[in-house]
């Protein structure tokens, strides 16, 4: 994984506190890892080891977890701080917004 | 575009913003007389329907509650009979349809029972938004009803009633409706009387220009920096380089995720990498999407993306980082193949 996207996933994670509300910080750790203090609980957010599927590796409070993508990242995390949150699924509308 | 498409529009509006007074002159004029009229009512004793002049066989008065909380299924199931007592030739051949909403409803729910129901998918087209501001009170009840800003907020168009009693409109409401919706063409209304067309001519789609009105949801952009209102929000994210089709599913997939009802509307065109030369238009409300309408060119020389949110705490700063998160780890895995 390139640099960028782990820069910009710190930054995301720190705008994701504050909308959110959570009193917390971000911080990237001496060997690259985004940590999260917050809620309580400590939050680690590092490259996978390598594997072709997984890219990510989210530790909360010490317990590992895999995600594909910055999206599975973004919902372990919310998940862990905002203990009232309710993920929404998207549907697709029915109703055309153009004729067709 | 089968013949019986029909547009559907709403106009919504506070209590005793002068909905019905508009909605009466709207149907006595000529353009406007071949259209269906549902009317929700909040209490036992429902008037306005009194107050309207239209055809019986397509007038209904919904009063089991607000259309916004408790009788979602009934509109369907409302709008469903009236398209079969049209198709079998059992009322007036209609050829739109309007909801009045009450004074207390919220427009987003109604929106998207217009846009998730099976049972009339394939039927309707979703049609403009009003809103209703009365120049009197309108200032005030913005400032205590939250119901009010989000009415104002979701609406394609804004109309000014009692300026007859106001005279010119306050400068500090025409503000605050800039603030909640400047994308907003805001009309005024004569003790009631406005141009049909120019008041439902457009929505997402516009049946009239049969033709997507994208120009004047992008009007939001130039006022975004305007921005300051601590609850509701509208603004804008331009972006030069084109999206990617895959960041931009994964990113309204996750805006859905985790605004849900918070995000009150999203309207944009989007120049897809994949597609340079077709704009894709994207429209949702909460956490339901159009799937994108694809224009056959662009509406004007200018090809950066445009999307506009109008959202309900959530953080301008917030959805562009999303943006960037994604576009950066797509490109990363698209690098690494």
């Amino acid at each position: 994984m390139s640099e960028a996207p782990v820069d910009l996933t710190c930054e995301l994670m720190a705008q994701s506190l504050a909308a959110w509300r959570v009193a917390g910080a971000v911080a990237r750790a001496h060997d690259g890892a985004i940590v999260i203090c917050g809620a309580r609980k400590e939050i680690r957010i590092e490259a996978a080891p390598s594997d072709p599927t997984f890219r990510w590796m989210v530790t909360i409070d010490g317990r590992k977890r895999r995600a594909i993508s910055i999206v599975g990242v973004l919902r372990q995390v919310r998940e862990a701080l905002d203990p009232g949150y309710v993920a929404n699924r998207v549907r697709v509308a029915l109703t055309a917004v153009v004729p067709y | 575009m089968p013949a019986d498409m029909i547009p559907i529009s709403v106009l919504t509006g506070f209590l005793g913003s002068g909905k019905t007074t508009i909605l009466g002159h709207l149907l006595s004029q000529s353009g406007f007389s071949r259209t269906a009229v549902i009317i929700n009512e909040f209490g036992e004793v429902g008037l306005d329907h009194e107050l309207v002049e239209a055809s019986e066989d397509s007038f209904i008065e919904l009063k089991t509650g607000c259309l916004c909380c408790k009788i979602r299924s009934d509109l369907a199931q409302t709008l469903q009979d009236l398209l079969q007592r049209r198709d079998a030739g059992k009322c007036s051949a209609f050829d739109r349809i309007v909801i009045e909403t009450s004074g207390l409803a919220d427009p987003a729910p109604i929106l998207q029972t217009l846009m998730t129901d099976t049972s009339i998918a394939g039927r309707l087209v979703l049609g403009g938004v009003v809103a209703t501001v009365d120049t009197v009170t309108g200032a005030g009840t913005l400032r205590r009803e939250d119901i009010s800003q989000k009415q104002v907020a979701i609406a394609d168009k804004i109309v000014l009633t009692k300026l007859d009693l106001s005279g010119p409109a306050p400068p500090a409401l025409l503000r605050r409706l800039t603030e909640l919706n400047a994308g907003a063409p805001v009309l005024s209304a004569d003790r009631g009387k406005i141009d049909a067309q120019c008041l439902f001519s457009a929505g997402p789609y516009d049946p009239d220009a049969r033709s997507l009105d994208v120009k004047s949801w992008l009007a939001e952009e130039r006022h975004s920096h305007a921005r300051h209102d601590a609850d509701i929000q509208a603004y804008a994210i331009v972006r030069k380089a084109p999206i990617g089709a895959v960041t931009l599913t994964l990113f309204l997939e996750t805006l859905a995720e985790h605004c849900g009802a918070d995000l009150l509307r999203l309207k944009g065109i989007v120049n897809i990498a994949e597609s340079p030369d077709r704009p894709a238009v994207i429209h949702g409300v909460q956490h339901v999407f159009h799937a994108p309408a694809w224009l056959k060119r662009w509406p004007s020389d200018d090809r950066n993306s445009r999307i506009v949110f109008i959202t309900r705490r959530v953080p301008q700063r917030w959805v562009e980082a999303l943006l960037e998160a994604i576009s950066a780890e797509v490109a990363d895995v698209s690098l690494a193949r």
